[in-house]
Formats: structure tokens, sequence, C-alpha cells
């Protein structure tokens, strides 16, 4: 399946960009992600809780990035294995753009799973893929604007997804930086 | 007065009261003592390299007892297939090895790769999360088109993926080809016979164990027939003798086909139980029979029915893909070629008949026949064709058939595709059928429906089969490597009760209650004298099982042999104690008379006699009373019928509903009408949930997203309308000894293209032509917006 | 692991249970009562239905602990006082209601549940109440004589 969308991001470009290669907001930003390691300067590993329909399952797997055109562009994807309960894959190719008001931010992802993931949630997948997504750009939205609430929120629709991260994490990413 | 006892009677089946109590005893109900479970580690890509297999961290999991991988079972063979088919070119089928284990790849989604032993299934389950795979994916075929057009190869055996290309009659070829060219009119239809899971209430289960002291090995399995797993597993997987080697086959919860077959699952657990020195029980869940079951059908096809001006059919051309999957199960190569091309003369006329098999392998799960297993594709194929070309020729759909069906004065009728039909009525069929439906008031029905904004449709199917399977000869001449007579013990205990072994399986049919009936009537007992053990290699003789509609057929065959020998020996030693010749020595009700006095003596003499030789002439007769049968049938029986169908589609929506449904069927004898009627409903509901509802369908990657009874459709209360249903029309079969023919498969043949039928019927005026099965609201929707645009 | 208690088919019974042993498991495994069945793993077969509290539940779909504290009956406690068959039991021989028996005690015990709420059900609504009782031999027809007749018997 595939999903595209967009985002005003009300900060600078270089910003987003550099928001977008920082682990600590990939793994904030990454519904139910429990860890994330930098393993090199493109790859991590993580493992990440999530709830499909009847199946919940906690996927260990590598994110990599790719396709990298500093300040503009790259692909994130990841594939994620959940033991009985199958594997997930998934990618966005991400653009950014300047805009009035600060970056606009476009992705078409796509996702796939296998196992029982793909044999008892298959109708809910779809949807659940799209949410997922739209949730990571809300995400990241959220913390490179630093609207604490909204990634409150969001964090709130994920508490399916395992241990709420740190409370510092929740504060704005510009104002972590900073403070 | 309806008889209450033997043949004929609607005895209420003894076997219902431990399964209405709670105290059936299927084979997970089984717990033997110091027993271990397992659990299948399965693949979940469709098709894929197996660089490696860790099993390191869950060997030292806690509870863990063994891990096996393929390595573990090298010396044992591959699940074997037990049907052969030769090709066109003369060549035999391409037959991969199908591994217990996955060695070095993966074939299919649910592919079993290593096997957790551990104390308790939940620590097995836990043990198995913790094996590191190494897949290396592989571009998976799932698509048959695809699969035979260069796409990715499932085995190197079979670089194109087909398993064998098959034509039947070639001979006929040049015949139909010419006059398909020069008929009057041709109809073409291009269909699908969808892809369905048999889906047995019951999941597969199989408990393994081995006795060392006796060096024993027993198998307790969900089986239709437990000699043949005996003999597959035994002789071509495990080598173990089979005197050492016990199945047993309990209550078993339905099995539709799905449960005739050897499966890697009882070949694992039988032979890892010596391998761990204890039992090891494995029980399927829902999500893996989806994936480890033998699936039905899937057959794509073209068909081409010629016609002269009159509507005579002149020569029909079918050409087929069948879904092989992607490994051979047990009987799969048979489905799509002998129990398929044979019934394509259907219960008509038709002179000349080709078909052209493809079998292929795709990256699914294996396909194997579900109840019916080839002629409902056979049916479907040629009813709907019939109706479509009685639309396109102006013809009454129910004149049409009646215009080519045999006469019934033509029997024997050798159809022109090898089989030669003993007996039929099928106008007699027709005529019940049309009567109960009550065709004479159709049209005010149609005008209701019309009125409440319904589409109302007529439906008419008729339908053959060639069941009572089979005789050895003529299945040996085609290709099977097993026999398929049927066996049977009749022993008459000293104080007079019988046990009756058979080789024949009950897993639903209620054979405890009808062979009974059979045994009373002959002995002219109570049938409550008489018991009918089945299900266990250590107390039945060698036996084939069940499918096939061929139980009373064939094993109903061997217990009446069985017992007529009993008769002869009990008329000698009536003779004996009578003084007198036993030509003069006659048997009815019970009691062995000399005819023409008044000396007679019980039943229950002779067989005390038998047991108790004080005064018996030894040097003419051996003491005791009991006979074994083997009986091989002379011919398939061959059951027909007619079903009509009536349907109410919302055009709106797309939603189909069964009005009504009728069918008469011709199944000659019938021993008890209440379980004849009880087999037909079920075998409507299941070719109804075919037509209607189930589908299971595979994603582009090979992943099966119709695994869970969530998203495949099973039929339930509410989709399904009471039946009406008749048997009345008997035309006996002309050579077994109870005139019957089998009525297990007929519903599940006749209804499908009864109830297509009845939808195209509805939305014929809209310009819709055909809809392939499942009728879902989607597929009628889509079918009612492409012919109007 | 947690202790539980429950009264099933009357008699008290008690045992240690993982958190996520499910009620049917408890029946089958620690309590040998192997009448309730299971067919799916996503409750929708209906061949695990028991009763807890006197309402028709799919044992597979409550853990064990969930009914610490209930009143269970299974297809074991429907039989009469004298081990002939019940009411709903004996409608479904005699209207051959079960061919392979797998999913007669699910069938039986939704059909007791049925008849408690709705003394006189039409057609319509028994094959309603049946939608989560899956049958794959029966047709349904005759379970529906027999669940007809069952009430005309007054069970």
């Amino acid at each position: 399946m595939e999903m595209q969308g967009e985002r005003l991001i009300e900060a600078s470009r270089n910003e987003v960009w550099t928001a977008l290669n920082d682990p600590e907001v990939l793994k904030s930003c990454i519904p139910g992600c429990e860890e994330m390691e930098k393993t090199s300067a493109t790859e991590f590993t993580a493992t990440v809780v999530q709830k499909v329909g009847p199946v919940k399952a906690r996927f260990k797997g590598a994110v990599e990035l790719s396709d990298i055109v500093p300040g503009e562009s790259y692909t994130i994807s990841g594939e994620g294995k959940g033991g009985a309960a199958g594997f997930a894959r998934g990618g966005a190719k991400v653009t950014l753009a300047d805009q009035d008001g600060g970056t606009l931010l476009s992705y078409a992802a796509e996702a796939r799973v296998g196992g029982k993931l793909a044999q008892l949630g298959n109708r809910l997948i779809n949807g659940f893929a799209k949410k997922v997504a739209a949730d990571f750009f809300d995400r990241f939205q959220a913390v490179v604007q630093g609207d604490t609430p909204e990634a409150e929120k969001a964090d709130a629709d994920a508490a399916e997804g395992g241990d709420a991260p740190p409370e510092e994490q929740k504060k704005g990413w510009l104002k972590r930086m900073i403070s | 007065m309806p008889k209450d006892q033997g043949i004929g009677a609607s005895s209420k089946r003894r076997e219902d009261v431990r399964f209405l109590t709670g105290k059936g005893q299927y084979t997970d109900d089984i717990n033997r003592p110091g027993q271990t479970y397992a659990y299948f580690l399965r693949s979940n890509v469709a098709h894929g390299k197996i660089n490696g297999i860790d099993t390191s961290a869950a060997a030292s999991a806690p509870g863990v007892v063994g891990i096996f991988t393929a390595k573990d079972l090298e010396a044992a063979g591959g699940v074997p297939c037990g049907w052969q088919v030769t090709d066109k070119h003369g060549e035999p089928m391409k037959e991969p090895k199908h591994p217990i284990l996955a060695e070095g790849k993966v074939c299919h989604v649910g592919d079993p790769i290593a096997a957790v032993i551990a104390e308790s299934l939940n620590q097995a389950r836990d043990a198995a999360e913790l094996i590191d795979l190494d897949i290396e994916e592989l571009p998976p075929v799932i698509d048959m088109r695809a699969a035979i057009s260069g796409g990715p190869t499932v085995h190197d055996e079979a670089p194109d993926n087909i398993c064998f290309d098959w034509d039947f009659i070639a001979d006929n070829k040049e015949a139909v080809d010419q006059a398909i060219a020069g008929a009057h009119h041709v109809t073409t239809l291009t269909l699908t016979n969808n892809r369905l899971v048999a889906n047995a209430v019951e999941p597969r289960c199989a408990i393994g164990e081995y006795d060392a002291a006796r060096d024993e090995h027993t198998l307790y399995t969900t089986s239709q027939n437990p000699h043949v797993i005996r003999l597959l597993m035994g002789a071509f997987v495990l080598s173990i003798p089979e005197h050492k080697l016990r199945v047993v086959a309990p209550d078993v919860g339905g099995g539709f086909g799905s449960k005739i077959y050897h499966y890697a699952e009882e070949a694992f657990v039988t032979w890892a139980a010596k391998a761990v020195g204890r039992p090891i029980k494995w029980t399927a869940d829902r999500s893996e029979s989806f994936m480890s079951d033998a699936q039905g059908r899937d057959h794509q096809t073209k068909v081409e029915l010629a016609l002269d001006e009159n509507g005579k059919f002149l020569a029909l051309r079918c050409e087929t893909l069948a879904n092989m999957g992607a490994y051979l199960s047990t009987f799969a190569p048979c489905v799509p070629t002998y129990l398929h091309g044979t019934l394509l003369s259907g219960n008509y006329t038709t002179p000349v008949i080709h078909t052209n098999v493809k079998a292929v392998f795709t990256n699914t799960v294996p396909v194997d026949a579900y109840r019916g297993a080839g002629r409902p594709e056979a049916t479907f194929q040629l009813e709907r064709t019939i109706d479509k070309a009685a639309r396109e020729m102006g013809i009454d759909p129910v004149e049409l058939r009646k215009r080519n069906f045999i006469a019934p004065d033509a029997f024997p009728y050798q159809t022109p595709v090898a089989v030669q039909y003993d007996t039929g009525n099928y106008g007699a069929t027709m005529d019940k059928a049309v009567a109960m439906a009550d065709l004479d008031s159709y049209a005010a029905r149609k005008t209701a429906s019309e009125a409440k904004g319904k589409r109302r449709g007529l439906g008419i199917a008729s339908y053959i089969e060639a069941c009572g399977i089979a005789p050895s000869s003529l299945v040996g001449a085609l290709g099977a490597r097993a026999g398929l007579y049927e066996a049977a013990t009749v022993r008459v205990n000293p104080t007079g009760n019988v046990a009756v072994m058979t080789g024949s399986h009950s897993h639903g049919q209620g054979h405890e209650t009808t062979f009974a009936q059979v045994v009373a009537e002959m002995l002219g007992c109570d049938e409550a004298n008489v018991d009918i053990v089945h299900g266990d290699t250590a107390k039945i003789p060698f036996g084939m099982g069940t499918y096939g509609s061929r139980s009373i057929a064939v094993g109903g065959s061997a217990i009446v042999r069985s017992v007529e020998k009993i008769i002869e020996k009990g008329k000698k030693i009536a003779a004996h104690l009578m003084e007198a010749a036993e030509a003069d020595v006659t048997f009815a009700d019970g009691q062995f008379s000399v005819a023409g006095t008044d000396k007679s003596v019980d039943w229950g003499t002779v067989a005390l006699t038998a047991y108790v030789p004080h005064n018996f002439p030894h040097e003419t007769l051996e003491p005791g009373l009991e006979e074994t049968s083997f009986y091989d049938p002379a011919n398939f029986t061959y059951p027909a019928g007619a079903y009509i169908c009536e349907v109410e589609v919302d055009a709106d929506t797309g939603k189909v509903d069964i009005a009504s449904f009728v069918a008469a069927d011709d199944f000659g004898n019938v021993i008890n009408p209440m379980i004849v009627e009880g087999q037909v409903h079920g075998g409507l509901t299941q070719g109804l949930g075919q037509a209607l509802l189930e589908n299971c369908v595979y994603d582009e990657n090979g992943q099966l997203v119709s695994a869970s009874l969530m998203d495949y459709a099973m039929p339930r209360a509410d989709d399904m309308p009471s039946f009406g249903v008749d048997h009345s029309c008997q035309t006996p079969c002309t050579h077994n000894p109870l005139g019957v023919k089998g009525c297990g498969e007929a519903g599940a043949i006749g209804s499908p293209p009864a109830l297509v039928n009845a939808v195209v019927d509805a939305l014929s005026d809209l310009g819709v032509t055909h809809i392939d099965m499942p009728v879902s609201p989607g597929r009628v929707w889509a079918a009612i917006q492409a012919a109007q645009n | 692991m947690p202790s539980i208690s429950m009264t099933v088919n009357g008699k008290s019974v008690s045992g240690e249970v993982e958190g996520r042993t499910l009620l049917v498991q408890f029946l089958r495994e620690d309590l040998g009562l192997t009448g309730t069945h299971v067919g799916c793993d996503t409750s929708q077969c209906g061949a695990c239905v028991v009763h807890v509290n006197g309402e028709s539940v799919k044992a597979c779909t409550m853990l064990a602990a969930s009914a610490d504290g209930a009143e269970v009956a299974t297809i074991e406690g429907m039989a009469n006082a004298d081990g002939s068959l019940g009411v709903i039991q004996q409608a479904f021989q005699d209207h051959h209601g079960l061919q392979c028996g797998f999913c007669t005690p699910g069938m039986v015990m939704s059909a007791a549940d049925l008849l408690q709420k709705n003394k006189n059900p039409s057609e319509g609504e028994i094959r309603e109440w049946l939608e989560g009782n899956i049958c794959r031999c029966t047709g349904y027809h005759n379970i529906v004589k027999a669940i007809q007749a069952a009430a005309a018997a007054g069970a």
C-alpha cells in the first residue's frame, strides 16, 4: 500500500533537515518506538511495539537512511521482525521545500507486512499504515515546532505501543536544543 | 409405515450421545503420560532461500526438550504423492520433493522450517521466537498465468512451473475441433473455480508416541484413513515396518477431504517421539490450518460448447489451469484429471469431448481434493455454459437440458470420456425439482420481489458425479499408486452380538448407525446388538478410508459380503445342529430353518455352537464365526440430480440472498433417510458457501490474507435458507449389493452453478452474462456497473 | 502463578494458572473437561461456548483468571441428573442436528442461552443468534429444527 501526505512545519528547512537526522527525534516520533541506536551515519537499530487489530508484537529491526540529498530529501526505510507475529517493512521518501511560514515536508510512504500480521490484520493494515505514517509526521511536526501538547496527544494516541517516552522527549526539540 | 430399524429406517444416531454430552474423544482430547508439545516455526515469506537457522538461544529456553530442522531428518523421505499422472508427451508428472521440514528453501507461507518440542505449548512457542532465521527472500509466483509465462520458478525440476500438461482424450481432439469449427452455435465462457479452505471445525492434531521396549510407534491423528497414513508414512517417509506402526484416528471433527492426506506434522511427531523418548502432541491453531491444510479447487477454465440449431450438444472443449500449490499433496494430481475430465459428459449425450489440463506449481499452500474434488469443477463448467447457451439461443434452460439428457433407456451409457454410467433417470430428478420449486408461481414471486425493490433470479443445474471410489484396476490404469477397495471384518461373539471392523472412517457421516442398520437388516437382529469399530489400524482390517462418497457403496458392500459369509457358515452349523442338508437350510428373521419342516435353531444357538464346538464337524468346519471381505467395486457409482435456486439481488448494494433452494437427488437405495438428508444439507451449504461467500486470497507477495475466520467467509446460519430435499427418484446402482450410490458430495457439486445461474438470471436484462465466484456484493455491483457502461 | 477457583457444573474447583491461560485451556487441560472444544483463534467459531454466570461466553476469549469466582456451566453439565440427555441435547439427536459433533457442545450451549432469553424464537431469530457458531457439516438446517423442537418441548 502507498500513502502520501504533507506537513507545513514552522521551522527553517535546515532545522527540519537536522531534526530528520537526529536519532532522538526519530525515536520520539516513531510510534511505539522503545529503543533506537545509531550504528552508523545512516543506520539505526530499533525496537518498536505495535498492535494491529488482534496482533500485538515487539518488532526488532533496522532503520536505514538512503538516497540522501542533504537539506532536501532522503528515504527512510525499516524492516522489523516480530517473531510469531510476522514482519513489517516500510519506507518513506521525504522531501523538503521552502514555503511561506516554514518548510513544506512531503512524504510518499509504502508498507508491507507478512506472516500473522498479514493473515489476521489484513483488513486493518491499510488504515493502520496510514495512521502510523500520519502519526510519525504529526509527532515530527510537533517536536520540531515545540508544540508540547500536540506531542503528548500523539503519544497518548499511540499509548498501546509501549512505555511512554521520558518526559524530556516530550519537550520541543528546538527547546531542548537551546535549553 | 416407516420402518424403525434396519435398511430404510431413520434410526437415530448412536454416536450422538457421546458428542452431545462432551464425551467424544477427538485427538486433542487425548493426553499421553509424559507428553510434550510441538510447535512448528513456519515461513512467513512465500519463497526464499534458507541461509541459516540459529537455534542456540532457543535450545536453552525454559522447558525445551528438543529443536529439530531438516538436517536432523536427512534419513527420512519426503511426504509422498499417491497418484501419478502421465502427461500428453508420455512423460511422468514433475514430482519435486516435499520435505517434512524445509530443506534449503521455503516455498509457501506456512512451510514448516523448524520444530520446537517443550514441556508445554507456551514454552515451545516462546522458544520458537528465539530461533534466528536467515532467509533470503526470492520473488514468488502466485498467479497461475504468470507461473507458466516465464514467472519465477518454484522448483528446479519444473522450470516452467508445469507439473503436467494433460490431454483427455487426445484422440477426440480433432473431432472436437472440427465440430466446434462447423457448429450452428458455439457458447464460450471463461471462468474461475475459486480456491477454498476446507475448515473442518476441528483443527488437525497429531500425537506421536514410541514404546522403546516393544519398538512400536503409535500415531494418533485427525485422519479420514488411518491405514493410508500408516502405509505412506511407514513405507515412504520414515521406513517404519507397518507391523511396528499403529495409526489411530479416533473421533474426527469433520474432514471434507482435507484430512485424507498424509501431512508433514504427522511424520514429524512420529519420528521425533522416538528421538526425544517421549510422546509429542501437536495441535494446529486455526491460522496454522489455513497455512498448512491442503486447500481446494482453484481452476481457471475456458469452455466452448458447440450446439446445433435445435440446441443439441455437438462437442465440448475445456482448457484448464489447475493450481497444485507449492508441493504435490497426496491425491492432488488426480483431482483436475481423472476426477474432472471424466465427468465432462455430465448428464448429457455430448458425442465428443476434449480437455487440456495444465497443472501448475505456485508459491501457495498445496491444493488437493475438497468435497466433490474435480467433479464440482466439471459441473460448474458445464452447467454455467449450458445456462449461457440457453440464454444465447432463447431456449428455456430446463428444456435445453432435457433435450440433451441421456435417456433412461440408454443405460448402461458409455460416455466419450472413459466412464460408463450404470443407471440413471435425469428427467425424473429434473421434473421432481421443478415440481418442488413450484415454478408455476415463480412469476408472482418475482413480482413480489420487484415490489420490494429487489431483483429475483432463478437458477437451474443438473449434476452427475462419479463416486463410490473406485475400481482398483481402473484407478491403477489411471495412475493411482494404491487400490481403492474396502475391507470389513464381521465378528459374531459367542453370545450372538456382532462387532464389525470396517476400513471406512466416520468423521460425521454416522457409520456407527448406518452400518449397524445394514447388518441388523441382514441378520434380523436388533441394531443395538451390532457395534461398528473403525479408525484404529490395530483393530480393523487394512482399509482405504472415507472420501469420494465411498463409505456405503464400497465399505458397506464389504460388510455385506462378510455378513453373507457369516450367514453361509451359520447355515452349515445350523444344518449340523438340525441334522439336515445344508442346501435345505434357510435363514430369515434371525432363525435358521429347514425348508418345508418346522425345524429351526435360533441365531444365538448357532453363534454359541461356533465357539463351544463340543459337538462340531471339525473335519469339515472350523470353530468360530468371523469373516473378512475385501470389496473392490466393478465401477464407480453415479449419483445425479437437479437443483433449483431462487435468489433475491439488491442491485444497489450487490447483496444476494438465497430465497429458496430445492434439491432432487438420485442416490439409488437409501439406508438412513435422515442421515442422507443431513449429508445433502451440509453439501449444499458448502457449495453455496463457495458460490456466495468463500474465497482463499493471496496477495501479490504470497501472503495468505484470508487466513482467519474473520476474513474467510464461512457460511453461517443466517446466510443459509432451509432446504427442500428429496431422494425419491431412485435408480439403484446395478453393481453393488446394496444398490447404493453415495450422497456425501452431491450437494457441494450441484449447488454452485445453481446459485450463480440464479444471480446471472436476476441481472441478465442488465447485460450481465457471468460473475465469478464468490458472487460477493462487490463483484455483483461491479458486474452491474460494467454491464451498464 | 495466580490461584483461581470457580464453580464448574456445580462443583467447586481451583487451580494455579499462568496469567495468559484462557478459560477454555483451564477447562480442557486442568479440569479434563474436553467437551468444550477449540476450533479457531479469533473468537469466530463458537465451539468453545460455555456459560459463565448464566450467560453464554466464548471460553477462548476469556482468561481463566477472569472467571475466578464465577459459576461456569459446560456441555458436561447439560444432561439430566440420571445421565439421560437434556431436552436440547435430545432434540439435537432427534433432529440430526449434529454430524461430526465438534461444534455441537458450543451449539448446545448457545441454544440453551437463547432459549433462556427467548422461549419461542422464530427461525430467523435462531439463525441470527447462531451467527457466532460455525458448523461445517449440517448446513444448519437440522440445528434450527432441533432448537425449534427444544423450544416446543419447553427447554
